[in-house]
């Protein structure tokens, strides 16, 4: 990004009447144009909101930290450069003897020991995004350049030891790999700049380096469910040529990056994403490919298989239902431009990627793109359980589809639990993460940040229902967040989310009946706001008003248990 | 001429917004409201990368105006 272009960005931002979201920037050099990037990068990100940057105290991170009140913030941005370990590290500050490290390194470990001590504690309360010293260190010691120094790696180490630490604290430390990828070493300082007015960052860098910040502390949405076909994608080979024994993904047959391709997928797939394939292929002959024990993705983690000789548009369709997501949450991966086509045209929200086959250096960065797409911060039990969950719902959809006695019986034997807890949010971020991803079963699709949940949490008279869910077919982990206020005799509800692997099960249900017995409330407020995606809450809603709901929404507790169907769940509240 | 006028003013217009064009024509140090040392570097650092130039340290304390910004861009031989 140009600096006139970030400017531009916060020129065209929401004006002071929007809502406003406020991060902190701590560096120990004068951030300035870095401050005009990340507002510009954070503004692109957030673009209901004015983003506004404070500051922290000049030469002294630890100190700003330390005085920082993270109430009000929205998240924290950590610039670190060489003196912040000691200034004698910095072009700035002269004194430094490189021949002999120890008294240096042992001030930069205390430096250190500092610094993490705050940002473990500000890491449980809000985002922190770090970076670590970018630039290249001044020639302090004699050592020549090509050999590093006992100082350069009793610095790497101490570094290395706090951003672990961090890590494991909540904090989010940028990639050297990905900051080395986008902005060269080579063109990172700007010394001119340093000496005259502290700030030692050339623009471009300066620019990289808010990019990866901002992405950490607003993350986009990851993709839910990735498509691949098989023949060409998959493994090398045609199956119906070259039979069963005939595909590969190894190095013997010159195959190793369909086998590399494998191995990524199967990593997404054992930890949330979804994976399906669609072939043009006989079925038969598909289910004894994928039963080759080779297989580096094995079948039971492919959800479902597709194997006709149909429009791929078509067996997309279908997985897209099976799954019950939209296709802008999913990606789907052909070798062949021509199916490509054609399933982009009968799906056009759907991301489609070539799989590169002939060329290794796209590869590379086709399966970084396909990490970023679908990675997370961090991995949660629901992650885990959500492929078995929906071989589940589909069980329970198509048996609940049947007239409303049959519903009921095959409900009835079900064996539901449901676990609610009205306790603070365990703070593993699962609520959170449901309110913001889902679409469907949404109240409203109002999204939050990490702050203003809490924030919102912490309101006098503000409460939280999760809800756990398993059956005889499997459990579901946590699928269904209530948030509101306690408001007299009733209950004002904001956000009341379902995940879409537990639809029905009739829990939306039990959870206001639950709510209503709680609070001992006589009514409940909604906030409902119609999307464009939220038809199931729509549906739900209509069905306890008699009609279809205009806000305000409100119901009485006898109307909302008069339309309750029944209810089968055993229920275990805490 | 006109052309660096007008790239000059966009770069003026992003770090003092809200003044006419002839304001930011006439603008400088000490008689626009906000142009301090922050905004002396943000405006030279657009200027750089709108032209393509680099400012040397004995250059900087000069740029005090529209005017004199133009003319050293003039110097520069800037077409």
């Amino acid at each position: 990004m140009k600096l006139i272009e970030a400017l531009e960005i916060l020129r065209a931002a929401p004006k002071a009447d929007a809502p406003s979201c406020k991060f902190f920037l701590a560096s120990g050099f004068t951030p300035l144009h870095l401050t005009t990037f990340l507002a510009a990068e954070l503004q692109q990100r957030l673009p209901t909101q004015m983003v506004r940057i404070e500051t922290g105290t000049f030469g002294d991170v630890a100190g700003s930290l330390e005085g920082l009140e993270t109430r009000g913030h929205t998240g924290v941005a950590v610039a670190m450069e060489w003196p912040d370990l000691d200034p004698r590290l910095g072009a700035r500050r002269l004194g430094a003897r490189g021949g002999d490290p120890v008294e240096l390194l042992e001030a930069s470990r205390s430096a250190l020991a500092r610094l993490e001590k705050r940002l473990a504690t500000i890491a449980g309360t809000l985002p922190v995004a770090i970076s670590l010293p970018s630039l290249p260190p001044l020639p302090l010691s004699p050592v020549p350049g090509w050999q590093a120094s006992a100082l350069e790696l009793g610095l790497s180490t101490s570094l290395a030891r706090f951003a672990e630490g961090l890590a494991q604290a909540g904090a989010r430390v940028v990639s050297a790999q990905r900051l080395a990828q986008l902005s060269p070493m080579a063109d990172r300082a700007d010394l001119q700049s340093d000496l005259l007015a502290a700030f030692p960052y050339t623009r471009s860098h300066a620019s990289e380096l808010a990019s990866l910040l901002a992405q950490i502390l607003v993350p986009p949405l990851p993709l839910k469910g990735l498509i691949t076909d098989l023949d060409g994608t998959l493994w090398s080979g045609i199956l119906g040529e070259d039979g069963v024994a005939g595909v590969a993904w190894d190095l013997d047959h010159h195959a190793q990056r369909h086998g590399l391709y494998q191995q990524l997928l199967r990593n997404l797939a054992d930890n949330g994403v979804l994976i399906a394939a669609a072939t043009k292929n006989d079925a038969g002959l598909v289910a004894e490919a994928l039963a080759r024990n080779d297989l580096l993705l094995s079948a039971d983690r492919l959800y479902p298989v597709e194997a006709n000789w149909g429009a791929k548009s078509a067996s997309v369709g279908r997985i897209l239902q099976a799954w019950n997501v939209g296709g802008d949450s999913v990606a789907f991966i052909d070798d062949s431009a021509m199916e490509r086509a054609e399933v982009a045209a009968a799906h056009p929200g759907l991301l489609c990627l070539p799989f590169p086959e002939r060329d290794d250096a796209s590869l590379l960065a086709f399966l970084e793109r396909l990490r970023d797409l679908f990675g997370k911060p961090r991995v949660l039990d629901e992650d885990r359980l959500r492929r078995e969950s929906l071989r589940a719902a589909r069980i329970v959809r198509e048996a609940t589809a049947d007239p409303a006695e049959a519903s009921d019986r095959f409900l009835e034997q079900a064996e539901a639990h449901l676990e609610l807890s009205f306790a603070a949010d365990p703070g593993d971020g699962r609520a959170l993460e449901l309110v913001n991803k889902t679409n469907q079963f949404n109240l409203n699709g109002r999204r939050f940040s990490e702050a203003a949940w809490r924030e919102a949490l912490a309101r006098p008279g503000a409460f939280l229902l999760t809800a756990a869910y398993a059956d005889k077919y499997g459990p579901l982990g946590r699928i269904a967040v209530l948030e509101g206020m306690r408001d007299g005799g009733g209950v004002h509800l904001e956000v009341f989310v379902l995940s879409c692997r537990a639809f029905s099960r009739r829990i939306e249900y039990r959870l206001l009946e639950r709510l209503l017995a709680r609070f001992e409330a006589q009514e409940i407020a909604f906030d409902f706001v119609l999307t464009p995606r939220n038809g199931p809450v729509r549906n739900f809603l209509a069905g306890l008003l008699g009609r279809a709901p205009e806000p305000p929404v409100w119901l009485r507790r006898e109307d909302v248990l008069a339309k309750c169907p029944p209810l089968y769940h055993e229920v275990q509240e805490s | 001429m006109d052309r660096i006028r007008t790239r000059l003013l966009r770069c003026f217009a992003a770090v003092f917004q809200g003044l006419s064009e002839k304001e930011l024509e006439g603008a400088s140090l000490g008689q626009v409201e906000g142009w301090d040392s922050v905004a002396t570097i943000t405006l030279l650092s657009l200027v750089e990368e709108e032209f393509g130039v680099e400012f040397e340290p004995q250059d900087l304390e000069r740029q005090t105006s529209f005017a004199r910004i133009l003319e050293h861009l003039d110097t520069k031989g800037i077409a």
